[in-house]
């Protein structure tokens, strides 16, 4: 590439920083001779350092020709992250060592053959870390292991013994521990009474301005590092007695630490001891006491903020710096800017919720108190929502005052000045909110309040809707309002909709691709047609039924008529059930999710060809409620013809998911359907959501009350799920034992025929 | 075939069967007796239902009349049906005939798993008409005061075929069981399993585990009956890791990667 071009570039991509000319030219001096190719994936990956720190973006630029002669460009990026992780842990110098001169290391880490990956058993110990954490942690992949308090990050694969089952132990081991500093509330942001002096800002974490008041944070963060490993593994010791056992039989021995002659080392060294020795090598550091504390796990985390900042004078040298001690394997490295991310998206996705039941509530209020917060709302249009000081959450601070005691201080919001008391279940969020953030959710009260308004508006333009959707392919329906608990009337208009059947070779490319699976699927689907049973006291049969007889001849010895069905006889169930299933088409579908939704139409209805229950087919998607759509697939007499096959060839992702609307028709057509077992089966990939106000509770109560519908008309709904994470509120929406969740939606051609297997047998 | 009478006294429990409660469901079940309304039990496997009713039969000094529920039940087999002894045609009280007339109380195990239309003849005995037709005899029983029906159910399965009619389930008091709370399980397991506190608190530790694996794909968790059956093994002298295997992994599951995690999770607790 031309040097002004490349200089050009690079402008472009640190904008609007404007680093000094020399200096660009400079580095980028060594990528004047290489390829157009070759620059473009360098110069991709300079968005990326630059941020983090400019220095380190020169560095690399400047090393390039050696870095290259190494790695090749698809094993840049990993190298980068793994640069960036020194980076954040042990700054910039640890970062350009490792640049610079652990390539080679590096390398024969990843030639490094043999070992564990975490791919051949993240199956058993995803379960098994959620069971020990009892809640849904994820596992990840990174060079170094750490948790940011949502998922614990492990390495890719581990090379520790020749022994898989020591790497296996030591997989487990890791996530363990790392659970163990989430259990042990290491990862605290409140300051305790005696550090209330330190200065934090809101964005930041207690702990890390903690380490930053001293002289040397990295040193205080590795001496409360080692401190806090030592209560985690007392706190094992005591609540998996069984693991940490097997840790000490196979996995301590194989460690040796690896800087004898660091400060820490004796700290270090206490992880992987007996308790005999445990208790003398802390001897030098801690008094009696606080040995026992923290040898039996009575110890708090703060006595570990209370005894590093003891502690932080006896190891610190004045005039050398501080270099980190490399962790042991298991106890990883405190990353606190990941916990600070990942907190900050709990508060959020919180945030969100709060305003979605807050924009609820406002609705509830009287029309004049919304419509005066509307008009200013217009007034205002420069500003989205309302000015934060027409609406605001406060404590009611006469009651702290007295009470002396914020948690049992109501909560209150005003409006234009008018303050109102919150509704139980809004106030218990929000203190919860409180509780977990420290401060109330008030950024996320204009958000609600534009939400509201936005509703109001809907409501107004109401009459004109109603005229429009008065047409023939057009049906209104109901859609229930949780905060008024009543129906909104005549609220959705659906349209039917067919689909225009397209050639394509869908159908016969998924036959292929499934081939023996659609053999047994048919095989297994046959089984169920014919199933047989003995029915007795019929009145002819292959057998004479001898509890009949007897009753009927004491019967008639008794002088009652007696009956005449004294057989048994081998009868086929009559499978009477007519099913419909009804297609999320959201955008939210859209690639792999409706691949597979298609796929597993294609399964499910070859399999359903064979069984014989009535079956539909419709897709569904829309926006607002005025135009909500029911796509016509295969209506339940319809036979499974060319033409069904494209239209399910052509079901393709469109707009939102309205759940209400097509289940309440789908509930319509079923009522007139007349079988022993009627089912409504809907394929969604998530929430239901509409482009208005039909999001969160409200969605989720009107998607309830529309299969609630169904149930009292004797139509059993169930509902599969694809999602990457189950979430709370489907137990709730769907009832419980109502619906599926799949998280791998490759799965799920395999599972949407084994699922109506279970259903209907 | 030997016909036995069935005597009314084998049903009566003397002796206080050993019942925690978690919550107020005696004192609810007593006032639904006293006002005779039917009771509806719902909960996971192993809860305790059954347990229950045989302490509310105590307290109450009522016999206590079992049926489990299976899909070839037919309503002679709860009403009653005749019989042929030494030539004569002798009327045989069903369980719900009999429970009736003796104002004892039939609790009916599993409802859903008896045909819809056999279930049908206890409606008019859980409203307030409290009368049994007994057809064949051309009677009209009316159910004593003290007479109660109660019926459980386990709303986890997932077979649609095997939901409870709204009819039916709204005429009923329902009480809802869920695994007591740990301080109290390890209770039931040490009492109940002969097994000491602090093996009784890791096994329920253990059980809490698996029940928050409904996402991960097992529906239902250890029951408190499993801890108490694993319990009895340990006590019996086999292994700690081979009855957890044996009485608690193995019951749970089929699927390779859950057993290996729950076998992980024993390994880390014992
Ligand atoms: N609250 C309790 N107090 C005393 N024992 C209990 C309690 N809960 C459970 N148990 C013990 O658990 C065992 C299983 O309970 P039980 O047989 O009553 O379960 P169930 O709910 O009837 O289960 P299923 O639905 O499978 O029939 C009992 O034998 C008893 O030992
Ligand atoms: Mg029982």
């Amino acid at each position: 590439m031309k040097p002004a071009l490349l200089t050009e570039r690079f402008y472009d991509l640190v904008a609007p920083d404007i680093p000094n000319e020399w200096d660009v030219e400079e580095v980028l001096e060594s990528l004047i001779d290489e390829s157009d190719h070759v620059c473009e994936a360098i110069l991709g990956h300079i968005p990326i350092i630059w941020p983090v720190s400019h220095s380190l973006c020169f560095d690399f630029l400047r090393l390039l020709p050696k870095t290259l002669e190494h790695l090749n460009l698809e094993q840049i990026p990993r190298w980068i992250g793994i640069t960036l992780d020194h980076y954040e842990t042990d700054g910039l110098r640890a970062a350009q060592r490792f640049m610079q001169d652990d390539i080679d290391q590096y390398l024969s880490k990843l030639k490094g053959c043999g070992g564990l990956s975490l791919a051949s058993i993240e199956k058993k110990l995803l379960p098994y870390i959620r069971g020990i954490a009892r809640n849904d942690l994820q596992i990840e992949q990174a060079g170094i292991s750490y948790t940011d308090t949502t998922s614990i990050y492990v390495p890719e694969e581990l090379n520790f013994s020749p022994n898989n089952d020591d790497n296996f132990l030591l997989y487990k081991y890791i996530l363990t521990f790392q659970w163990g500093f989430i259990a042990c509330g290491s990862f605290i942001n409140k300051a305790p009474s005696e550090f209330t002096h330190i200065e934090c800002d809101k964005d930041t974490f207690w702990l890390r301005s903690f380490f930053a008041s001293f002289e040397e944070p990295l040193l205080a963060r590795d001496i409360y590092h080692c401190l806090e490993s030592i209560r985690v593994q007392s706190f094992l010791e005591q609540e998996l007695p069984g693991l940490m056992r097997a840790a000490g039989k196979h996995l301590f021995p194989l460690i040796s630490l690896r800087n004898k002659n660091h400060p820490l080392s004796t700290l270090q060294q206490v992880l992987i001891e007996d308790n005999l020795k445990q208790g003398s090598l802390l001897d030098h550091y801690l008094s009696k006491r606080e040995r026992k504390q923290y040898l039996q796990g009575q110890a708090s985390v703060y006595d570990s903020i209370n005894l590093s900042s003891k502690m932080f004078s006896k190891f610190h040298q004045k005039n050398a710096e501080y270099i980190p001690i490399s962790p042991l394997p298991f106890q990883g490295i405190l990353k606190l800017r990941a916990v600070e991310t990942a907190r900050k998206i709990k508060e959020q996705k919180m945030g969100e919720h709060f305003a979605d039941m807050m924009a609820a509530y406002l609705l509830t209020l009287s029309r004049k108190e919304l419509g005066d917060l509307h008009k200013e709302d217009k007034l205002d249009s420069g500003n989205e929502g309302l000015a934060e000081s027409d609406i605001s959450l406060i404590m009611d601070s006469e009651f702290a005052q007295t009470a002396d005691q914020d948690k049992e201080a109501p909560i209150l919001i005003t409006i234009n000045n008018e303050q109102l008391e919150l509704p139980a279940e809004l106030e218990e969020f929000t203190k919860n909110f409180l509780d977990e953030f420290g401060h109330l959710p008030a950024n996320f009260l204009s958000s609600a309040a534009g939400k509201a308004g936005q509703a109001m508006l809907e409501q107004d333009v109401q009459g004109q809707t109603e005229e429009s959707s008065k047409q023939k392919d057009t049906l209104l329906y109901d859609e229930w309002d949780y905060r008024r608990q009543g129906y909104r009337k005549n609220w959705c208009s659906l349209h039917f909709k067919e689909l225009t059947p397209i050639h394509s070779p869908f159908i016969q490319n998924t036959l292929d691709k499934y081939h023996g699976l659609t053999i047994r699927l048919r095989h297994q689907f046959e089984m169920m047609r014919s199933q047989e049973r003995f029915v007795k006291r019929q009145r002819e049969g292959d057998d004479i039924d001898f509890d009949a007889l007897v009753e009927s001849i004491s019967d008639s010895r008794a002088g009652i008529s007696s009956s005449d069905r004294l057989f048994i006889r081998l009868k086929r169930d009559e499978r009477d059930i007519a099913v419909l299933f009804l297609v999320d088409m959201s955008n939210s579908t859209a690639g792999w999710v409706n691949n597979a939704l298609k796929e597993s139409l294609v399964l499910m209805s070859e399999a359903m060809e064979v069984l014989g229950d009535r079956y539909g087919i419709y897709g569904f998607s829309g926006m607002r409620r005025a135009r909500c759509e029911f796509f016509h697939v295969k209506h339940l007499n319809e036979s499974y013809g060319e033409q069904v096959k494209e239209r399910i060839g052509s079901i393709a992702p469109s707009e939102y998911t309205r759940m209400g609307p097509p289940i309440r028709h789908a509930t319509s057509i079923l009522k007139e359907v007349d079988a022993k077992v009627r089912l409504i089966i809907t394929l969604t990939d998530g929430k239901p959501e509409d482009y208005d106000d039909y999001k969160g509770e409200y969605a989720i109560e009107d998607t309830r009350h529309a299969l609630l519908e169904a149930k009292t008309v004797d139509i059993h709904p169930f509902c599969i799920t694809i999602d990457h994470q189950a979430k709370d509120y489907m137990q709730h929406m769907y009832g419980p034992a109502n619906y599926i969740f799949i998280d791998n939606v490759r799965k799920l051609p395999l599972r949407i025929p084994e699922i109506y297997r279970v259903l209907t047998s | 075939m030997e016909i036995k009478e069935t005597r009314l006294e084998e049903h009566l429990i003397t002796q206080e069967p050993y019942y925690l409660a978690s919550g107020k469901e005696i004192e609810i079940a007593i006032s639904a007796h006293r006002n005779c309304l039917p009771l509806l039990l719902k909960g996971p496997t192993g809860c305790g239902k059954t347990r229950f009713m045989q302490f509310l039969a105590w307290k109450l000094q009522r016999p206590l009349i079992t049926v489990s529920c299976h899909d070839d039940l037919s309503t002679s087999d709860l009403v009653g049906r005749f019989l042929i002894r030494s030539g004569e045609a002798v009327w045989m009280d069903g369980p719900l005939t009999l429970a009736v007339r003796a104002g004892a109380i039939c609790y009916l195990d599993e409802i859903v798993e008896a045909r819809k239309d056999t279930t049908v003849v206890i409606h008019p005995l859980a409203d307030d008409r409290r009368e049994l037709p007994v057809e064949k005899l051309g009677e009209l029983l009316l159910a004593p005061p003290e007479f109660m029906i109660s019926v459980s159910y386990n709303p986890g399965y997932q077979s649609v075929l095997k939901d409870l009619k709204p009819s039916t389930r709204q005429r009923f008091v329902a009480i809802s069981f869920d695994y007591p709370n740990p301080q109290m399980e390890a209770e039931i397991v040490c009492k109940e399993g002969g097994v000491d506190k602090k093996l009784a608190d890791s096994l329920v530790k253990l059980a809490g585990m698996t029940r928050s694996l409904k996402e991960s794909g097992l529906t239902e968790g250890a029951s408190t009956r499993l801890l108490i059956q694993t319990g009895l093994l340990v006590q019996d002298g086999i292994d700690i890791h081979t009855a957890c295997r044996a009485a608690l992994i193995e019951p749970l599951s089929d699927a390779p990667e859950l057993l290996a995690a729950l076998q992980e999770m024993v390994s880390s607790i014992f």
